[in-house]
């Protein structure tokens, strides 16, 4: 516990961007445009709570048309599709996506993240939860929740490259 | 924006220290203290001086004994105590060492933690005095709202837990003058509350109209308006139309993303417009969208019991933070500075800024 709370210390804040994190870095002066395809790059690779080798890409649950981007409204859409309608991860499947473009996305951008309209039972209580920012705040606050979440994270960087190269 | 507005915003103090989030802004009611709290897990205090347009500086960091996050501050009306609510489900109580001492100066003693209010099973949303000082109460994940009694020598006794929420309860705000209790919450509804005196505190009111989850709310100086603020962009505002009753009589709408936080001043300096209304004050705004806006509201001349007041967008900042949410705005409640407010937002920062004539 000492070792990951240490790191977590060192991380010094789950929101802020890291130096050195293969972040999308604005110019000091000029703001890069991003598009959907980009952000796709950045959560393709996130491993699945549940099935950890594969990766949400690969269960189909996002892809580069579910995302929507306006530069001039610095505004993300990510829509995502759970496994199975009753899918008991979907928050930590959102969360994982959240985490990943905090860390990732030039400051500028807010992001709301939500499940594909009917893929899911509880979809209105999925969606409001993963956008009430005190909650997402709490929850990775949250040592379990957190721990997941960063395992799931791990492969983040690989951006839809083969685990083994 | 397009529009000219009679009043603007200007930022007299930028004040940095937090290394994490800042959620909440507090005031004290007496002193020349500002507060802050912020996912770091601390408090900051920073004292002003200075007349029209005071200059601000850091007093001291409280680093409290909370695990996790404090989520909200609030002084006591008597300015001497300092309540802490915290995600790691506890409220804390801070006084300073040594501040009954006559003459005592602002930079007496360390601040400490006169006691630990344990109850709630989740993370702490909120916390609020009541008017007189003697109630406090707190609201939670756990979707309860607990009323305490101050007693001697900071104990606190827990006289009611009103579990009438479905969902998280957000905020907590007193009414100014009565002992009126309001809770708002996750499940979109706002409740209010009375003390039995031959029983327990019971809701007596469940005002429903907002779509989406109410984070904030603020009662009008006078007491007869409740102003309540939503992930829907709206701020509703809620006339007293019978003793115990409370109805909506107007929607502002003016954001673009959740509105976090609402704060009703009673500004010295009172633009009446030409029909020449009752003033009821000035609200602020702030949220996700970034932006201020600050309304002027009047009672209309030949107002009736549910007649909805006269509001006008008197001022508007965007980028009130940079890129960041803005998560807290609040009016100076002390004479002579009531033109002052704070925010805090994501990006650690606590603002100061003067409203004046354009």
């Amino acid at each position: 516990t000492w070792t990951r709370r240490k790191t977590q210390k060192e991380r010094h804040s789950l929101w802020l961007s890291e130096e050195g994190d293969d972040s999308i870095d604005a110019d000091d002066n000029e703001v890069e445009l991003i598009d959907g395809d980009e952000v796709f790059d950045l959560i393709r690779s996130i491993s699945d709570p549940e099935h950890r080798s594969m990766t949400l890409e690969q269960l189909a649950v996002v892809s580069a048309p579910q995302i929507t981007v306006s530069n001039q409204k610095n505004h993300v859409m990510v829509e995502f599709t759970p496994t199975v309608p009753h899918c008991g991860m979907s928050t930590v499947i959102g969360l994982s996506i959240r985490v990943r473009l905090l860390r990732s996305l030039p400051n500028r951008f807010k992001v709301d993240i939500k499940v594909k309209p009917g893929s899911h039972t509880s979809e209105h209580a999925v969606n409001k939860q993963l956008n009430d920012k005190e909650r997402v705040a709490a929850a990775l606050e949250n040592n379990a929740i957190t721990e997941v979440l960063e395992t799931c994270l791990e492969s983040a960087g690989r951006r839809g490259r083969p685990a083994d190269i | 924006m397009g529009v000219d507005l009679p009043y603007k915003l200007s930022a007299i103090a930028e004040l940095t220290g937090h290394e994490d989030r800042a959620w909440n802004v507090a005031w004290n009611p007496v002193k020349p203290l500002l507060a802050t709290c912020s996912a770091d897990k601390t408090v900051r205090l920073y004292g002003y001086s200075g007349i029209p347009t005071p200059t601000f500086s850091f007093h001291t960091s409280i680093s409290t004994d909370h695990g996790k996050t404090v989520r909200s501050i609030a002084w006591s009306p008597s300015g001497e105590t300092l309540a802490t609510a915290s995600f790691d489900s506890t409220i804390g109580i801070w006084q300073q060492k040594g501040a009954q001492d006559e003459d005592e100066e602002v930079t007496a003693g360390e601040w400490q933690c006169a006691s630990l209010l344990e109850g709630h099973e989740t993370e702490c949303k909120s916390v609020a005095w009541s008017a007189s000082g003697t109630l406090l109460a707190s609201c939670s994940r756990d979707k309860t709202v607990w009323v305490w009694e101050v007693q001697p020598d900071c104990d606190f006794e827990c006289l009611g837990v009103l579990m009438e929420h479905t969902q998280d309860v957000k905020s907590v705000a007193w009414h100014p003058s009565e002992e009126i209790l309001a809770s708002a919450s996750y499940d979109d509804t706002i409740k209010l509350y009375l003390d039995d005196p031959s029983d327990d505190w019971f809701c007596f009111e469940t005002l429903k109209g907002h779509t989406s989850t109410v984070w904030s709310l603020a009662w009008a100086p006078g007491g007869r308006y409740l102003a309540s603020a939503s992930d829907d962009c709206t701020v509703r505002i809620w006339k007293r139309v019978a003793e115990h009753q409370w109805e909506c009589v107007c929607v502002l709408e003016g954001h673009e993303r959740t509105i976090y936080s609402v704060s009703w001043g009673m500004t010295t300096t009172k633009r009446v417009s030409e029909e020449g209304g009752e003033p009821l004050g000035w609200l602020a705004s702030a949220g996700g969208d970034g932006r201020i806006n600050i309304w002027q509201l009047e009672e209309a001349p030949n107002s009736t019991v549910n007649s909805p007041p006269k509001y006008e967008l008197i001022s508007c900042i965007e980028n009130g933070h940079g890129d960041s949410d803005i998560n807290s705005i609040v009016w100076c409640p002390r004479a002579g500075y009531q033109d002052l407010l704070a925010t805090v937002g994501d990006d650690g920062m606590a603002k100061v800024w003067k409203i004046e004539v354009a």
